[in-house]
């Protein structure tokens, strides 16, 4: 008998020592900003150390990406701000409007993209509200805010950069390929399901594409890590998009077998499918080889043999009412801020906007800013004690480096916990303890300024609450069908026009990022008819995409007429004539004999997979037989 | 005898010598990246990143020292 030893990771109250170290990381990283910001004398010292905060990763890759679109973003979002400043310097009104237009087109923009990306656009837009509202008496100072602003922000990611680099950060790939190997080993479960004759949920599919594609933001950040990067990237995308046609041709086999056993129960049927039955599993093993290859290839840095692009889904519907409900939230708090008449509320609203705009990155806004109503008077408690407690005038840079190391620290290691609150409010900690007590040399220790900006920082969030209260976010039912909507559509596009820009497999994880996007609005009782039925159009789609690509090589034999035939076959998904050409091609004899047996194999199976599809309702498991 | 070092001018805004050498750097790097994949240079050091670091730095100071 053998034993096998758990190694637990040495931890240190409650935390691994894997945190403490990024706890440390992060807290050298503020200090070396902060201290090269005062040596360089800028005037926003604060912002390299939020900039640090904010790029707070535990690996390499995303703090370098991340740091890559947050200085394009403060590029495009200061100019915006020029440029909108300069067209309404005389009318503040039409400012706060336009600003609320900006703000709004970042937030579409974002919700069309994912990760740092998404990040990036929704920093375009609250950069305006941070460089031109905060300037808005004194327009002409709009440029030289916008770069200091660049400045420190630069100062910040050289600063992240360097302590990154010379404290041996480990890199993105090693969790990035044991989270691709995990998936891998999901997919062939779940294949197992069907081999071994049981039911498999249709959430189970739907969550295993949902997973997968989830990895997207993770897979584009590898790019900048290091020198073989992009390679890496390619690899993990490759694997991904391998790993979603698997997940394909578990499903054809499974409707291979539920085709195989309706036969058996009526024996009337012409025997066709059993032949092809080997044929889908090899299909199958081809597609675990592909994906086997590409992760082989994430390991090695080498690019891989099938270079593969990700495209990504995201609803423009749900995204442009985000965007119009997002103008519409900064314009309720800005109309009560000019009726109030109240003076410096600049910073109240510049804080509205970047919770807004942070709130768009995340999939529940509203959750968000109760989160931040919540969590604000926490870290006005925890900035007011490092401020006038502990640090309590205070000049020397050594007592500043000192004092900050237990809100640091102590907030990362809060940000590793697996609970999501927690990593929220240590996040949320990290960086608004940065921004209320806002470092400056030499220190002012203003109580009024502290207490005013403790108020605005609760007000912005007390604010915003009350407009998304005023102005709900559409429902998860709502957007599920905004969703169903598209993925008919786009089947009907399918159906009447062949896409030449994707391969279908690029199409199959387009169509697995829509599935992964039902999912990502919580649960609902309906839930698992929506899967099943964004599932049937999926496995629809990717038969006849597939089918299309093996028709496009039989078009340029002597067999193209069968392929025309075939083609239209696919379009009217006529099933009964897709096998019967998949018999013709089949008894083919000739030099092109093989070749037509693959594509008779193909189009038996995508007549099966549709038939499957087609007649699939709306219950949560998927029979097999 | 002193070394000068010229100042770019972005539409009257002077932007400092140390930041051109400092984007320049990454730039030659950046360019330099693809190269160094084929050269295994990953593989050559136990910790590519500080590698990849120092050669930014030699850049750098190389192009102070020359221009």
């Amino acid at each position: 008998m053998t034993t096998a030893a758990i190694v637990r990771p040495i931890s240190f109250a409650g935390a691994p020592l894997s945190a403490w170290a990024f706890g440390i990381r992060i807290w050298i990283a503020v200090v070396v900003a902060l201290a090269a910001s005062f040596w360089l004398q800028l005037d926003a010292p604060s912002t390299a150390a939020v900039t640090v905060a904010i790029l707070a990763a535990p690996t390499r890759g995303p703090a370098l990406d991340k740091a890559f679109y947050r200085f394009v973003a403060t590029v495009i979002g200061v100019a915006a701000a020029i440029a909108i400043t300069g067209l309404f310097t005389q009318a503040s009104d039409l400012l706060l409007v336009a600003i609320a237009g900006w703000v709004g087109l970042c937030v579409y923009a974002a919700g069309l993209l994912d990760g740092n990306r998404a990040y990036a656009a929704v920093l375009s837009g609250y950069t305006v509200a941070l460089v031109a509202v905060e300037q808005i008496d004194a327009p002409q100072n709009v440029f030289e805010a916008g770069v200091e602003r660049g400045a420190a922000i630069v100062v910040g990611i050289a600063a992240t950069a360097l302590v990154n680099d010379l404290l041996a950060v480990s890199d993105s790939s090693p969790p990035l390929t044991l989270r691709l190997a995990a998936l891998h080993r999901r997919v062939r479960d779940y294949a197992g399901l069907f081999l071994g004759h049981k039911a498999a949920d249709a959430a189970t599919a739907a969550g295993l594409l949902r997973d997968i594609t989830a990895l997207h933001p993770e897979m584009e950040s590898l790019a900048p890590e290091t020198a073989g990067g992009s390679a890496r990237s390619a690899a993990a995308r490759s694997a991904a998009v391998a790993l979603v046609a698997q997940v394909y041709a578990a499903r054809a086999l499974n409707a291979l077998s539920a085709a195989e056993e309706r036969k058996e129960a009526d024996p009337g049927e012409p025997s066709l499918l059993s032949s092809r039955a080997a044929w889908a599993s090899r299909e199958f093993r081809r597609r675990d080889a592909e994906v086997q290859e590409a992760i082989a290839a994430l390991n090695a840095s080498t690019r891989p043999r099938q270079p593969w692009r990700t495209p990504l889904y995201r609803s423009q519907r749900i995204a442009a009412a985000a965007g119009m409900r997002a103008a519409a939230c900064f314009v309720l708090p800005s109309a009560f801020f000019v009726l109030a008449g109240w003076p410096t509320t600049d910073v109240s609203l510049s804080l509205v906007a970047v919770l807004i705009g942070l709130g768009a990155t995340t999939p529940d806004p509203k959750g968000f800013t109760v989160f931040t109503f919540i969590a604000a008077p926490i870290v006005v408690a925890l900035a007011g004690t490092l401020e006038f407690v502990i640090l309590d005038g205070a000049d020397k840079f050594e007592l500043l480096a000192l004092a900050l190391a237990p809100f640091m620290i102590g907030a990362t290691v809060l940000m590793t916990k697996s609970n999501q609150l927690l990593s929220s409010l240590g996040r949320v900690n990290l960086i608004l303890v940065l921004d209320i007590f806002a470092p400056s040399n030499p220190p002012s220790y203003n109580a009024q300024t502290f207490l005013f900006i403790s108020l605005f920082v609760c007000l912005a969030s007390a604010l915003l609450l009350t407009a998304q209260i005023l102005l709900p976010t559409e429902s998860i039912e709502r957007r599920q069908r905004w969703i169903m909507a598209s993925a008919r559509r786009d089947f009907e596009h399918l159906l009447s026009r062949r896409d030449r820009r994707l391969a279908p497999e690029e199409s199959m994880f387009r169509d697995a990022a829509r599935i992964g996007q039902i999912m990502a609005g919580g649960t609902s009782p309906r839930d698992s008819a929506v899967q099943a039925e964004a599932l049937s159009y999926f496995d629809r789609a990717a038969a006849i995409r597939l089918g299309r690509a093996n028709l496009a090589r039989l078009a340029a034999t002597s067999l193209s007429h069968l392929a025309v035939e075939a083609d239209k076959a696919l379009a009217a998904q006529d099933t009964q004539r897709l096998l019967d050409l998949g018999n013709t091609l089949r008894d083919m004899g000739g030099a092109e004999s093989a070749f037509a047996e693959e594509i008779s194999g193909e189009l038996a199976l995508a007549a099966v997979v549709v038939d499957a599809a087609s007649h699939s309702d709306a219950t949560t498991t998927e029979p097999l037989s | 005898m002193m070394h000068s070092f010229s100042e770019l001018v972005i539409g009257d805004v002077f932007v400092a010598p140390f930041i051109s050498y400092a984007v320049t750097a990454l730039a030659i790097l950046l360019v330099f990246r693809p190269i160094l994949r084929l050269c295994r240079f990953a593989k050559l050091f136990s910790h590519p990143a500080i590698a990849e670091l120092s050669l930014y730095v030699t850049i750098l100071g190389l192009l102070t020292v020359i221009f």
